[in-house]
């Protein structure tokens, strides 16, 4: 019963913490994105030189540090890893160029849906179409097999490198690149980001809150407790937009969006397909990178580098639309995606390897 | 009759373990890992017996023992 109230409050808090995010400075309906945060990280550090996306956003180091810090305390950190990390790494590349060519992760696309963006509607029936097709990998045996312990500087690593760009970004900017216009120039102030990115770490390790867990187990188990967070999130943020004037509803002139709807629904689709392969969302992963799991880093790094690679490459989308080279990105991601699916579920079992 | 939850590294580990538990005509079924255990896959396998169960081939992780609403673990591979 404690669950069932539990997971809508915590749907609801994420919903006022994003839209809080916005009014003091974020992006509309980007008070958090994983994807465009670690994006943004990308081009401050200068692995990408798309001008409008730089800045280090401190959500990002305040989801880490939340998640370092809160289950150091509470006994639960762990350095885990080897279950597959390049394999993983790709997984995380592939999800970045699905991710920036809807533009968005999970936890975007439901505050563009609070926004009234009905493109988002569009990238969610994407996003459970390849979450269906990563349950059906699942029931016919996909496994990057078991993780083991590592060495405990593996769990470190993370958090430290977030420390070290918390320190670049207060006290040496000057190496950093910072957006002067577009998405990457509009952010709030760095305490509160930083606190809510804290919030948003403490509340990922007790919740477990995963954004395609909400469906996968909605499909799995009949288990809606996840989901039931996913659900009220909308619903809170809808209702703070509409308190707030922040609600549009419709396909035009939705904020940091494109009208694609076909690209809306396959950049999803290769998102929710990727999260369910590597266990959990981009936000998941951040939380299981702060609380020791080096497989998840590793995903992490994935993510930077198909950021980098996605705008290095002009593969992300704009609010223009979808590029040329996303689209054969997209393909190419696409197809790597399905052959380690298939062959983590099918092939190796065949040439007799134990599950 | 004792409750058990078992921990797995994939959820095809879980599948064939449960199935393997109802063949037995052991009342079994697939939940969603419990916040109080850790895992590296989300799903585990909920259910009754006299003992712990320990299978070979489905990466089983762990077997928790539930009583008086506590885990206690009885089985680590």
């Amino acid at each position: 019963m404690a669950e069932k109230i539990k997971m809508p409050l915590i749907g609801g808090l994420v919903a006022v913490i994003s839209i809080a995010l916005v009014l003091l400075g974020n992006p509309p309906n980007m008070g958090f994105c994983i994807a465009c945060f670690l994006r943004d990280i990308a081009g401050a550090v200068g692995l990408h030189h798309a001008a409008p996306v730089q800045y280090v956003r401190p959500e990002i180091i305040g989801i880490i540090f939340g998640a370092f810090i809160f289950s150091l305390a509470n006994k639960e950190f762990a350095s885990k890893g080897g279950s597959a990390p390049v394999t993983r790494f790709v997984l995380g590349f592939a999800l970045m160029i699905g991710a920036l060519i809807f533009l968005g992760c999970p936890l975007r696309m439901a505050l563009r849906i609070a926004g009234g963006d009905l493109n988002a509607v569009v990238g969610l029936f994407g996003f459970a179409a390849g979450i269906l097709g990563g349950v059906f990998f699942l029931n016919k045996g996909y496994t990057l097999k078991r993780t083991y312990g590592v060495s405990k500087t593996d769990g470190f690593v993370l958090p430290a490198g977030a420390f070290i760009l918390l320190w670049l970004l207060l006290l040496v900017p000057s190496v950093l690149f910072f957006s002067t216009e577009g998405p990457g120039s509009m952010h709030a102030p760095i305490l509160a980001a930083l606190i809510a990115g804290l919030i948003m770490g403490v509340i990922g390790v007790i919740t477990r809150l995963c954004f395609v867990a909400g469906i996968r187990d909605s499909i799995l188990f009949k288990n809606f407790s996840m989901m039931s967070a996913f659900i009220a999130l909308i619903a809170v943020g809808i209702i703070g937009n509409l308190m707030l004037g922040g609600f549009h509803l419709g396909f035009e002139n939705q904020p940091v969006a494109h009208t694609d709807g076909l690209w809306n629904f396959l950049g999803m689709m290769l998102v929710g397909l990727c999260a369910v392969l590597l266990g959990g969302c981009p936000f998941r992963q951040l939380i299981l990178a702060g609380s020791g799991s080096s497989d998840s880093v590793v995903t992490v790094f994935g993510m930077i580098a198909g950021a980098a690679f996605a705008h290095n490459f002009k593969m992300a989308s704009s609010a223009a639309g979808v590029t040329t080279n996303g689209k054969i990105g997209f393909a190419i991601a696409f197809i790597i995606v399905v052959l380690i699916a298939v062959y983590n579920t099918f092939i190796k079992r065949k040439a007799g390897e134990s599950i | 009759m004792n409750r058990y939850i078992a921990t797995f590294s994939s959820h095809f580990g879980a599948l064939s373990y449960c199935k393997a538990l109802k063949n037995q005509g052991i009342a079994a079924k697939l939940m969603p890992v419990p916040r109080r255990v850790s895992s590296s896959c989300g799903t585990c396998v909920y259910y009754e017996s006299i003992s712990a169960i320990d299978l070979d081939g489905c990466e089983l992780d762990s077997v928790y023992l539930e009583a008086n609403n506590r885990l206690e673990c009885m089985l680590r591979k």
